[in-house]
């Protein structure tokens, strides 16, 4: 049990909340269910109503705070026992004692609301209930529908919403419920909470959410959190990513060397720490490899780091890293790095953050490497592609908000037209740009590199060759002398007439590198 | 179809020998073999509902029955309760707790098949709680 905040000086009820045991959960309900209220889990069927009833249960009730679970027509309590038990939240010690199964079908079936309401009200009272659920409430309505007015039926629910209060239970009531039934249904209107379950398939994948809708006497999360059914039971990711609170982490009091001095040169001393980093260019052009160096770097200064990858899997990852000299192995198994491979068809972006989330806390990482944001896109079931920008948005508030710095991958297409910066019109979600590209010179293809926008402070302006080595990426010289370096075919420059220059200027000395004013990068 | 178990048979054993000896029984001239099965009908119907349990009885009872086929004389009530049982007991009481021990073992087997074993021990437990059923 949590108590609520402060009362601020003023005379108020202490509303004591219920832990609920879900993962997630309280969060959600804004830190716990309020005690003695009555509420509603609605949905279609197979969502996990009950699977959430029993993971409440079973969290919950013990010797003093008993809990009677009511069996209506619907799953056979038999079959419910069967399937609940498959769940590591099952206690079996609990049963009898703590928790108990009554079924209510003959009742129901035989007799009016009154009834159902007595046989109710004498379990609960004879048990001294302190959590109680009927399963489903849905079937109670549904026949009373046939032989009881609106009025009565109101009644009944009030009656017994009083009934249970007064004997200070929470209660949960599972129903069927369709969102159509909202505007007229009394059962909406006595709960005091009001929980829907959805689940969705879309193509080879099936999506679950769930939404407070009401609340009473506490601020819930708003929105659709995403929720999932494993062997544990339901494991909800709310949308605040459990950072309600202020950062207490500022940007940039620092600068996080990428592993390259020349490379920090141009980015005006390095990364700023807490920022968030966009790496863009065409496949092939060396962006896992600088990622690769950033996160190395790290842990030879002592920084823990977490690399979330989705095109291919940890031990090649590792491999490919080693044949740059970079030792991915033995930091893995110190708890140093943690490499998290995501790949199933039917993720959400919120259970990848928490799981980054959950690593950097874990292993208290200073840096975070997302490789890329494209095969991140293709993990995710198609249901959660459409809000994919919304949700890197909140995914790179939540990672820069833990301190952390965030370089992110993403491939673009090779233009020679044009330089676009990413596929997902997300630059501007990142502090910092860097831009990789090809150019034609002399009959070749090199690699060139350029910073596009560091929020936080002045970068060079120059675009730098570099090349991919067998110990990464070495940068070479600006490449100067040349105009049209963006479109990937640059033609010589001339500074004196303007003209084609037979004689290009890359191989001048560079000077240091030209630097924006501060706070010019946008 | 699974086989009841030695466990099983052992606690439907255990169960008929604690109603035997039980000297708060309901009804003392039934014989045990009733009583078990209607304790088991309260106890039971109370968590799966009636209807549950009668269709629990039933197939217990058609399994029963082709090990001891005098069961082919018992019914099951619409309220689960067995009819005929007390008349084979009076007439025959080796007979009669033959079928006792059956329908008791097959009805345990059931359950053990659908809940498990700890869970249907728990549930024995609580229905004679002053009994000593742990192995």
């Amino acid at each position: 049990m949590s108590p609520q905040g402060q009362n601020q000086g003023q005379e108020r009820v202490t509303i004591r909340r219920l832990l609920t045991g879900v993962p997630g959960l309280d969060e959600i309900f804004g830190g716990g269910l309020p005690e003695y209220s009555f509420n509603i889990i609605a949905g279609a069927p197979g969502c996990g109503k009950t699977t959430l009833a029993h993971q409440i249960l079973f969290a919950s009730a013990g010797p003093e705070r008993p809990a009677l679970y009511f069996t209506v027509l619907g799953e056979p309590a038999i079959k419910m026992l069967r399937y609940q038990q498959q769940f590591t939240f099952f206690d079996p010690s609990k049963l009898g004692g703590s928790i108990r199964f009554v079924n209510l079908s003959q009742i129901v079936l035989d007799h009016d609301l009154g009834a159902v309401l007595d046989a109710i009200v004498t379990e609960v009272e004879a048990c001294k209930a302190r959590l109680v659920v009927v399963d489903s409430f849905r079937t109670v309505v549904r026949k009373a529908q046939g032989s009881a007015t609106e009025m009565e039926l109101q009644g009944f629910v009030q009656r017994l919403a009083l009934h249970l209060t007064s004997w200070q239970a929470t209660t949960f009531l599972i129903g069927e419920y369709v969102e159509g039934e909202l505007r007229d249904n009394p059962v909406f209107t006595v709960a005091d909470g009001l929980f829907w379950l959805y689940q969705s398939v879309e193509r080879n994948s099936i999506v679950r959410k769930m939404q407070v809708m009401k609340l009473r006497g506490q601020e819930s999360v708003p929105g659709l959190h995403t929720f999932r059914i494993t062997g544990d039971g339901l494991q909800t990711f709310p949308r605040t990513f459990g950072l309600s609170a202020e950062s207490a982490h500022l940007k940039g009091e620092r600068r996080l060397s990428t592993g390259i001095r020349e490379f920090d040169a141009v980015l005006g001393g390095g990364i700023p720490e807490g920022d968030s980093l966009l790496l863009a260019g065409p496949s092939g052009s060396g962006k896992s490899v600088l990622a690769s160096q950033f996160v190395a770097e790290g842990l030879r200064q002592g920084e823990p780091g977490v690399i979330a990858i989705f095109e291919e899997i940890p031990a090649q990852y590792i491999q490919r890293a080693a044949k740059l000299g970079l030792d991915f192995d033995a930091p893995q198994k110190d708890g140093a790095l943690k490499i998290i491979y995501i790949r199933p068809l039917d993720l959400s972006v919120d259970e990848t953050v928490y799981e980054i989330i959950d690593a950097v806390r874990r292993i208290g990482a200073k840096r975070v490497v997302i490789d890329s944001l494209v095969g991140f896109e293709m993990a995710l079931a198609p249901d959660f592609r459409y809000e994919f920008r919304e949700s890197l948005y909140r995914m790179i508030g939540a990672l820069t908000r833990l301190g952390v710095t965030v370089i992110s991958t993403v491939e673009v297409q090779e233009n020679f037209n044009s330089m676009g910066l990413s596929n997902f019109a997300i630059s501007f979600l990142a502090d910092d740009i860097v831009r990789l590209r090809y150019v034609s010179i002399n009959g070749q293809l090199r690699k060139m590199l350029l910073v596009v926008k560091m929020r936080g402070g002045p970068h060079g302006i120059d675009m730098w060759e570099y090349k991919i080595t067998g110990k990464g990426v070495v940068m070479g010289e600006p490449l100067r002398g040349y105009r049209g370096l963006t479109s990937g075919i640059p033609a010589p420059w001339s500074f004196e007439s303007g003209e084609n220059d037979p004689a290009p200027r890359h191989d001048r000395p560079p000077g240091p590198p030209e630097s924006r004013p501060e706070g010019g990068s946008d | 179809m699974d086989t009841p178990s030695p466990s099983t048979r052992d606690l439907a054993r255990r169960l008929l020998a604690a109603e035997a000896a039980s000297q708060s029984a309901a009804d003392p001239r039934a014989p045990e073999g009733v009583r078990v099965c209607e304790k088991l009908r309260i106890h039971l119907a109370r968590f799966i509902g009636p209807d549950g349990f009668t269709a629990l009885l039933r197939r217990a009872l058609a399994l029963a029955r082709a090990e001891v086929p005098a069961l082919h004389g018992v019914t099951e009530k619409a309220d689960g309760s067995l009819e005929g049982l007390d008349k084979l007991a009076a007439a025959a009481p080796d007979v009669g707790g033959a079928a006792a021990f059956a329908i008791t073992t097959h009805l345990l087997t059931l359950l053990v098949t659908f809940i498990g074993e700890p869970i249907t021990a728990r549930l024995m437990r609580e229905t004679w709680p002053d009994a000593s059923l742990d192995k």
